[in-house]
């Protein structure tokens, strides 16, 4: 008898602590993400809605892969062009990523309901280039849905991405404003 | 007189380049979005073959799916009604996969059409068609497996 709880007791124990409910991660499969490009010349939008997003709220962690060939832009042939390889080059660069982690975690209380600011840092990834992000957000917690939104000013020429003469360089902005509103839901 | 002549012609024709020109430039800025409805399908196959497609031969299956500019192939793809939701810009979104299957389809339809969606069930075998946006694929980082994104769908048939 004492034999069997000897090898089952620490069993069974590791067997209770592997279904214990742990803060697991949220995903987020409703994410709007938009970025605002602004020149004396034109305003440039463009929408994406496939972006997909985990966050996990015990480590802070925070993923986010967008498909850049879900930017729509209103006008067809700025599509094509951002698309191109003179541009985002999306065929070669299908996704773009950001990997980060909230800093400020212990000020942010996933259990209770309300709005908390958040700071994140990370690494995020535009046509194979990567660069260091650091930025703030808004964490909404509503019931069973967790609601994440920031802006953030990209500097394209970070990223590769460059015109020198032509109309991409006196119709797109040199920082470009990308905003990003997420619905999270538990994994 | 002969010289009020070749002014006017010249004025005229340059007049008429002009107008050309600036027709150009508004064909070029109003260049229609593609109609991925009223297209033929590229391809047509099974949510599950896509999935193992991609899952085997990422990079290839880029190549051959994906367009420059992103006027990518259009999919008529078979599958099993997984989920049916919507994104935030309440479009909604069919999820075919068949069972056992790593990874599913996610076929996004566009406001004019989502009235189509109503008439499908989760467990229906359907054909759904749309422009590919991007594959299926294990992400490290995320730590799950990500469906291949169609979006301007159109419902071809309900199988069963």
């Amino acid at each position: 008898m004492k034999k069997q709880l000897l090898i089952f007791g620490p069993l069974f124990a590791l067997l209770l602590l592997a279904f214990t409910p742990m803060a697991g991660k949220w995903v987020s499969k409703s994410a709007h993400i938009s970025f605002y490009s602004h020149t004396a010349v034109e305003d440039i939008t463009a929408n994406n809605y496939k972006a997909l997003s985990t966050l996990d709220p015990s480590s802070g962690e925070v993923v986010f892969t967008v498909p850049m060939q879900g930017f729509e832009f209103e006008k067809s042939l700025m599509q094509k062009h951002f698309n191109s390889n003179k541009f985002l080059d999306t065929k070669k660069h299908p996704k773009a990523k950001f990997v980060g982690k909230i800093t400020n975690l212990g000020a942010i209380d996933f259990s209770k309901n309300g709005t908390y600011n958040a700071e994140v840092t990370g690494e995020l990834t535009i046509k194979g280039t990567t660069r260091p992000l650091n930025e703030k957000g808004t964490i909404t917690v509503q019931d069973n849905t967790i609601n994440v939104k920031t802006k953030l000013p990209v500097v394209l020429a970070d990223y590769g991405i460059t015109f020198s003469k032509g109309k991409p360089s006196t119709n797109i902005a040199k920082e470009v404003e990308i905003t990003l509103n997420a619905d999270y839901q538990p994994e | 007189m002969k010289r009020k002549k070749i002014i006017r012609t010249t004025v005229l024709a340059l007049a008429l380049l002009l107008l050309g020109a600036a027709g150009f430039v508004y064909y070029l800025f109003h260049i229609p979005h593609r109609d991925v409805g009223g297209a033929q399908a590229d391809f047509e196959l099974s949510a599950s073959s896509l999935v193992t497609e991609y899952l085997a031969t990422h990079q290839k299956a880029n190549d051959k799916y994906l367009d420059e500019e992103g006027e990518s192939k259009i999919l008529a793809v078979i599958g099993r009604v997984h989920s049916i939701t919507e994104d935030m810009n309440k479009q909604k979104v069919v999820l075919l996969k068949n069972p056992g299957d790593k990874a599913g389809v996610s076929c996004t339809f566009s406001l004019a059409n989502n009235k189509t969606v109503e008439k499908l069930q989760t467990g229906q075998t359907v054909t759904i068609k749309g422009v590919i946006r991007s594959g299926a694929g294990y992400d490290d980082d995320l730590g799950m497996y990500e469906d291949v994104i169609l979006e301007k769908s159109t419902i071809i048939s309900i199988n069963d």
